[in-house]
């Protein structure tokens, strides 16, 4: 299909120049793990409550990591009029979103990988069995997330104050990913039931349809105004 | 003269929210009994109430005239929205702090992360993002574009957002908390039900009255952008619009 | 701070703000209305 053969065309784009330039993905790992270190000297974080607040943390210091890639996600494309120019291709605008949605999905699940075990060293945690169901429900999280952040990073493209509008704006819309990744990691944590967890995981698949679906749909206006 | 004729229905409209604004008034402050357990006090529902209301009917219309704008790209759509944003943003913000004074004497807190204020804070912040976004992006088309997709995306978003924010409140806590802003449909004292009737409608209205004002504003300062950029030669149009001129 | 206190209080900061608002409107009016005419009557 031509759109799918469009999307890989465009994803290998910022793949590339990604690991020649590697700006957003090590900036990124780094804040997010400086982010950990902050937290933990603002919050003391007792040893034996490490595990109940880690769902919240870790979620926090995702947001606040993505919303750096997302600010970042159009950098290439502002320079030399490359906007313009991708614009000017016979291509379906759809394409050009969920490519952007996936590169930052990438990068934001390569990032979650390294930093997951990362905070479990740090604190010492030991249910290290749980980790895969974790990164899985925050994986549901991070495409709602980058869903509504690809559309909101095109919007704000050429705003004022960008770095504080993208947050303000995409931040209340987010709350709730937020807070069904953060139960649903609870949930998980806890080894609680899947009668539990079942109403949180289908609200994020909801949310991921429904705002994957309406970003495809509306990115075309969103770029080209 | 054309504005006249213009403002005569919305006067209507102002005349009868005004009266409607007495009367809700009376009814709520001396006509309805207080409250068996909250006294007086719950007054304040007489306010709370219609406000809450009137701000998800705000942000319905900030939805329609996003979606108008969207498809048909006319200017009145995107002024609809904005006014509906800007009154919008009042209306929320006016619930969250009658919420907080109905609070402190019924809970003894200025705040409480209930599911009904919370989310009435949310609501506040969607509004903000919303007039923010427009104020800060740059091109005035882009901007308006840019601001009808978030009405959009916020407007589905709600659905979603109440479902998280009830759930992550209820079961959290037990099912009993007594909630002070609760309705006892059944056990409504009838003169109740009048003073809350009489008072939704007066905000209604009033909302209604403020939009017309807001969105005729909202027009006029449309045309004097257009005057000053184009001069003289939209001069000509505008005294074609308005049949002569003044 | 009495029963009434608070109802007066929430009565009075709500109905304080809209009329702030609606006198808020009209002054943005007028200054429409102005610049209206001044153009309109303008080269």
């Amino acid at each position: 299909m031509e759109i799918v053969r469009q999307i890989a065309w465009l994803l290998w784009k910022d793949l590339l120049l990604e690991t020649r330039r590697r700006e957003s993905l090590l900036a990124m790992f780094f804040f997010g793990t400086l982010l950990l270190f902050v937290f933990h000297f603002a919050i003391e974080i007792p040893p034996d409550r490490a595990a109940e607040m880690a769902p919240g943390l870790l979620s926090l210091a995702f947001v606040f990591t993505g919303t750096l890639g997302l600010t970042q996600l159009f950098q290439a494309e502002r320079e030399n009029h490359c906007l313009e120019a991708l614009l000017l291709c016979p291509m379906d605008r759809g394409a050009l979103y969920l490519a952007k949605l996936l590169f930052n999905f990438l990068l934001m699940l390569l990032i979650e990988s390294v930093v997951f075990p990362l905070f479990w060293i740090l604190f010492n945690l030991s249910s290290w069995g749980r980790l895969p169901h974790l990164l899985g429900v925050t994986l549901l999280g991070t495409i709602g997330f980058c869903a509504l952040g690809t559309l909101f990073s095109a919007a704000t493209l050429r705003a004022r104050a960008r770095e504080l509008l993208l947050p303000l704006v995409l931040l209340p819309l987010m709350i709730p990913v937020l807070l069904a990744t953060i139960r649903g990691m609870e949930i998980v944590l806890r080894g609680g039931e899947s009668y539990e967890l079942l109403p949180w995981l289908r609200l994020l698949i909801g949310f991921d349809v429904i705002f994957t679906t309406v970003g495809f749909l509306i990115f075309e206006w969103v770029v080209e105004a | 003269m054309a504005q006249t004729s213009q403002g005569k229905p919305r006067r209507v409209l102002g005349g009868l929210a005004f009266l409607f604004i007495l009367l809700g008034l009376y009814f709520a402050l001396i006509e309805a009994p207080p409250d068996a357990y909250q006294g007086e006090v719950q007054r304040i529902m007489y306010l709370h109430i219609p406000s809450i209301l009137t701000a998800y009917l705000s942000f319905l219309i900030v939805f329609i005239g996003s979606c108008l704008f969207l498809w048909k790209r006319e200017r009145r759509d995107d002024i609809l929205a904005h006014s509906a944003a800007e009154i919008g943003v009042l209306f929320t913000g006016l619930t969250i702090i009658e919420g907080s004074i109905w609070g402190k004497p019924t809970w003894g807190v200025w705040w409480t992360w209930d599911a009904r204020l919370t989310l009435t804070a949310i609501l506040f912040l969607i509004f903000v993002g919303y007039l923010m976004l427009r104020s800060l992006v740059e091109d005035e088309d882009r901007a308006a574009i840019c601001s009808a997709v978030l009405g959009i995306v916020g407007f589905i978003d709600i659905p979603l957002i109440h479902m998280s924010v009830y759930w992550w409140r209820t079961l959290h806590q037990p099912p009993s908390i007594l909630r002070p802003d609760k309705l006892p449909w059944e056990n409504i004292h009838p003169s109740m039900l009048i003073a809350l009737s009489i008072n939704f409608v007066a905000f209604v209205l009033l909302y209604f009255y403020l939009l017309s004002l807001r969105f005729r504003l909202g027009e006029m300062e449309e045309e004097a952008k257009r005057l000053k950029l184009y001069g003289g030669s939209a001069k000509l149009t505008a005294m074609s619009m308005s049949n002569g001129g003044a | 701070m009495g029963p009434w206190g608070f109802v007066f209080l929430a009565y009075g900061v709500v109905w304080g703000a809209l009329l702030l608002y609606l006198a808020l409107l009209k002054r943005r009016r007028r200054k429409a209305e102005a610049d209206l005419s001044r153009l309109g009557d303008g080269p």
